[in-house]
């Protein structure tokens, strides 16, 4: 039996595990030891790319060509690229009325979020095929719950971009739920409350004997961590900046990475500093932060997050006090903020045995198992989680298959013409919850070819199938001959399959050879910027040191040159770092003076 | 008169059934088979529910296209349709009122066009209820907070209200469907039947009016 491998496709990383005779397991990296790998990804100007830790390095210098939560653009149009977004990204913006598919420009190219994906697979399929010592072909990946058709089509799409065969596109709250399944064999009814870099979602199941029944999903596709750092970012450190240095990139990617870091230190401290050190945009900030202050600033979006859970358990037809357990997954319900909420809103301790960022990925894994014929004990029976329509006369939505039905479903839907000797009948397929047309997802058009007749003759039957990967597919039958006739459906955010064919052909190599070579150069130049800040400063404002700081000073720049001149990246960017923190109360000092008004500027490096 | 079909693989001839009797395959369910008779049940509006949900898992079992993956295409693809017939069955049949629907069309009876008239004995119910709608319109454009938060109290209650009624009309339906059972002569039977339904189908709508215009707060 050949092996299939479950993937968690992350916002903020991926992993990849697979199940041996011990149960599931997620595949570390053989040279690193490290599980996650961040979903991170940089476009080298000599068409290569570089993945994961080493992009995220890159990404301090090179914020424009590198991407991280590519998730949050996976089968979107450009009408949903947010002002943030702009900021961050370059986009390619003429593209006529051929597509409007997301496409970042990126030096001289445009990349689509499919491509930029594969290039995370590629890089997880390697680390599993040099961990087991086989080829590794065939996939589970996992998607939101909430993700619509051209999401879902467009992870599909990134599998088959990084060579390999996606057997199934599973939901991660039903991933989570398998994982725990395993460990408690309970009956009863769950929510699974999944709330991850980029994405919420909530599902209510019923277990029964080894049966997943998801009762109800629902959620948000773009809500998640990301969205909490940016705001802590903008609150709290892009706000004591000028104008237009809050809209640099540069500034901007190192504002969430420092805002990542202080969320993560605050969930187990109650309070830290939020450093923001660009030393190429002479930006040196250091700020206080307390656990307090921070939760008071996020509880708007973390609040967010419970008008799913209310809808999902009426979907559900169920109220709160009949959910018996509640299961946290995603990096963000490690907030201590998030397990409050979720704890007050269900009236119960949520469960955390599992690794929140591991959880899915075994669940992927157990699928899989299932998937690969070796198991056959237990069997989720998922939902589509938004309604699937289609348009009618007067811009109106009309619903084929409710919101929270069991797949695979089907429905079969009678077309015929209007006036006489009509050869097509178009058809447009919508998703989504609203009434009119325009406030609905369009998924994709086509059009039945129909043989010249009389108005109102010809009778044909298009079946409309969500399979079980959640993703539509339709067949329409000639009534009147009985045969089947081909429809050519154009997705609306979506690559055509000739896209597909030709990206797989072009597809962009790996380069790891120079990276660490880039990485080192870097951390020496922004180790000299802060050196010769440090040492300007001591020359020109010695009146403001205190006793003994000259000396602790000066050991960090001893230690920091000493590194310099060894090849050591990670250690040059540890010091540069900690000659930064040591050197922070000094330069506050400086600013805090009555120099102050006439510098204006309160960087070191200005001084 | 039960059809006979050909198995896809073995080409032994019985009639239409999950697995083939002979070799096991996976067989595809016919295209026009009833819903009662994908779970094996006779054409009664009257089941036990708790009853219907252990088949449906059971079914799921044999047929879903997780437990399948490793077949032929063609067993791949039987797996594929029959759960998706499987699973429209159970939705249809698990809830009274669409179970109650769908045993009038197979008994050539359709709520149909009665379907979009008001039934008489919601008449003043429906009225009043589409006042209050109007009257939430009008407050989201121009009412004061104080205006919006006493229509949205009222509204919980209209909810409540419409919610017990459709409670008393399952119970209703529950005893109308055991009468017909009993009955010699059903005729007489099915307009009070067909009444109860019809009424629930409108309440359903009405209820769903009444939420989304709850959810707007």
């Amino acid at each position: 039996m050949e092996r299939i491998v479950g993937i968690d496709l992350g916002t903020t990383n991926s992993l990849i595990a697979y199940v041996d005779d011990a149960g599931p397991q997620v595949i570390a990296d053989n040279e690193t030891g490290q599980k996650t790998l961040p979903s991170i990804v940089s476009f080298l100007p000599n068409d290569r790319v570089v993945v994961g830790r080493e992009a995220g390095e890159l990404a301090r210098t090179q914020p424009l060509s590198t991407i991280r939560s590519v998730k949050r653009f996976m089968g979107l149009g450009m009408e949903h690229v947010s002002a943030e977004d702009r900021q961050r990204y370059r986009f390619v913006d003429d593209q006529g009325d051929t597509s409007s598919l997301v496409r970042f420009a990126i030096h001289d190219r445009q990349v689509t979020p499919p491509e930029v994906s594969a290039v995370i697979l590629r890089a997880l399929r390697d680390r599993a095929e040099a961990a087991l010592q086989e080829e590794v072909r065939k996939v589970v990946i996992t998607v939101p719950a909430y993700f619509n058709d051209s999401q879902r089509q467009a992870t599909k799409d990134a599998g088959k971009l990084a060579g390999l065969e996606v057997i199934r596109l599973l939901n991660e709250p039903t991933a989570a739920s398998l994982a725990y399944g395993l460990n408690t064999k309970e009956e009863g009814l769950i929510a699974v409350y999944d709330f991850g870099g980029g994405t919420f979602d909530v599902s209510i199941l019923r277990l029964h004997t080894g049966i997943f029944e998801v009762l109800s999903t629902n959620g948000n596709t773009r809500l998640g961590g990301d969205d909490i750092d940016q705001s802590i970012a903008e609150r709290f450190l892009l706000t004591e900046l000028a104008e237009e240095l809050r809209h640099d990139p540069q500034v901007l990617n190192s504002a969430l990475r420092a805002t990542e870091k202080a969320k993560q230190v605050l969930s187990d401290q109650d309070e830290t500093v939020l450093n923001l050190a660009v030393p190429d945009k002479g930006v040196q900030l250091s700020r206080r932060l307390s656990r307090h202050e921070m939760e008071a600033a996020v509880d708007e979006i973390v609040a967010r997050t419970l008008e799913p859970c209310r809808q999902a358990l009426k979907d559900a037809g169920l109220e709160t006090q009949d959910i018996e357990e509640v299961v946290l997954v995603g990096g963000s319900t490690r907030m201590p903020l998030v397990r409050q909420r979720v704890g007050e809103f269900f009236g119960r301790t949520p469960l955390t045995d599992i690794d929140p960022d591991e959880v899915v990925a075994l669940g992927a894994a157990v699928q899989a198992d299932t998937l690969s014929g070796r198991r056959r004990d237990m069997l989720l029976l998922d939902v589509v989680p938004l309604s699937l329509g289609i348009e009618t006369m007067g811009g109106v939505m009309s619903h084929l298959i409710e919101r929270n039905t069991t797949i695979p479903a089907s429905v079969k839907e009678m077309f015929t013409t209007a006036v006489d000797d009509q050869t097509a009948v178009a058809v447009h397929v919508l998703q989504g919850e609203r009434e009119l047309v325009q406030d609905c997802r369009s998924l994709a058009r086509f059009s039945i070819p129909i043989e010249p007749k009389p108005a109102g003759v010809p009778r044909v039957e298009v079946t409309f199938m969500i399979d079980a990967n959640g993703i539509l597919n339709v067949s329409a039958t000639d009534l009147r001959t009985g045969l089947e006739r081909s429809l050519e459906v154009k997705p609306s955010y979506g690559l055509t399959d000739e896209e597909v064919e030709r990206l797989l052909e072009e597809s962009i190599d790996f380069a790891e050879e120079d990276i660490e070579q880039r990485l080192l150069i870097e951390a020496r130049t922004e180790a000299d910027t802060v050196l010769h800040a440090a040492d300007k400063a001591l020359r020109q404002n010695a009146a403001f040191l205190q006793e003994g700081e000259e000396e602790q000073i000066d050991q960090v720049v001893q230690k920091v040159r000493e590194a310099c001149a060894g090849e050591d990246y990670d250690l040059i960017r540890d010091l540069t770092e900690e000659l930064s923190q040591v050197t922070t109360p000094f330069a506050q000092r400086i600013m805090d003076s009555s120099i102050q008004e006439a510098l204006g500027e309160k960087q070191l490096s200005d001084l | 008169m039960p059809t006979v079909v050909r198995c896809w693989r073995c080409q032994d001839e019985h009639i239409p059934q999950v697995f083939c009797p002979a070799c096991e395959a996976l067989q595809p369910l016919p295209p026009d088979i009833d819903y009662f008779t994908v779970f094996g049940l006779a054409r009664d509006p009257v089941l036990d529910e708790q009853a219907l949900a252990n088949t449906y898992y059971d079914l799921s079992r044999q047929l879903h296209p997780d437990l399948h993956q490793t077949g032929t295409a063609e067993e791949q693809e039987a797996s594929l349709q029959n759960t998706a017939v499987l699973n429209r069955a159970y939705r249809t049949l698990r809830d009274p009122v669409q179970r109650g629907q769908y045993w009038l069309e197979l008994n050539g009876e359709q709520l149909g066009k009665e379907n979009n008239k008001v039934p008489p004995d919601l008449a003043l119910l429906v009225f009043e209820v589409q006042e209050q709608l109007a009257a939430v319109r009008e407050a989201q454009s121009a009412g004061t907070d104080d205006a919006r938060a006493g229509l949205k109290s009222e509204l919980t209650q209209v909810w409540d209200d419409l919610d017990d009624r459709m409670q008393g009309l399952q119970q209703k339906l529950a005893a109308n469907f055991s009468k017909w059972r009993q009955a010699d002569d059903a005729s007489d039977l099915l307009s009070g039947l067909k009444r109860v339904l019809s009424e629930m189908a409108y309440l359903r709508t009405l209820t769903r009016d009444v939420e989304k215009a709850l959810s707007i707060f």
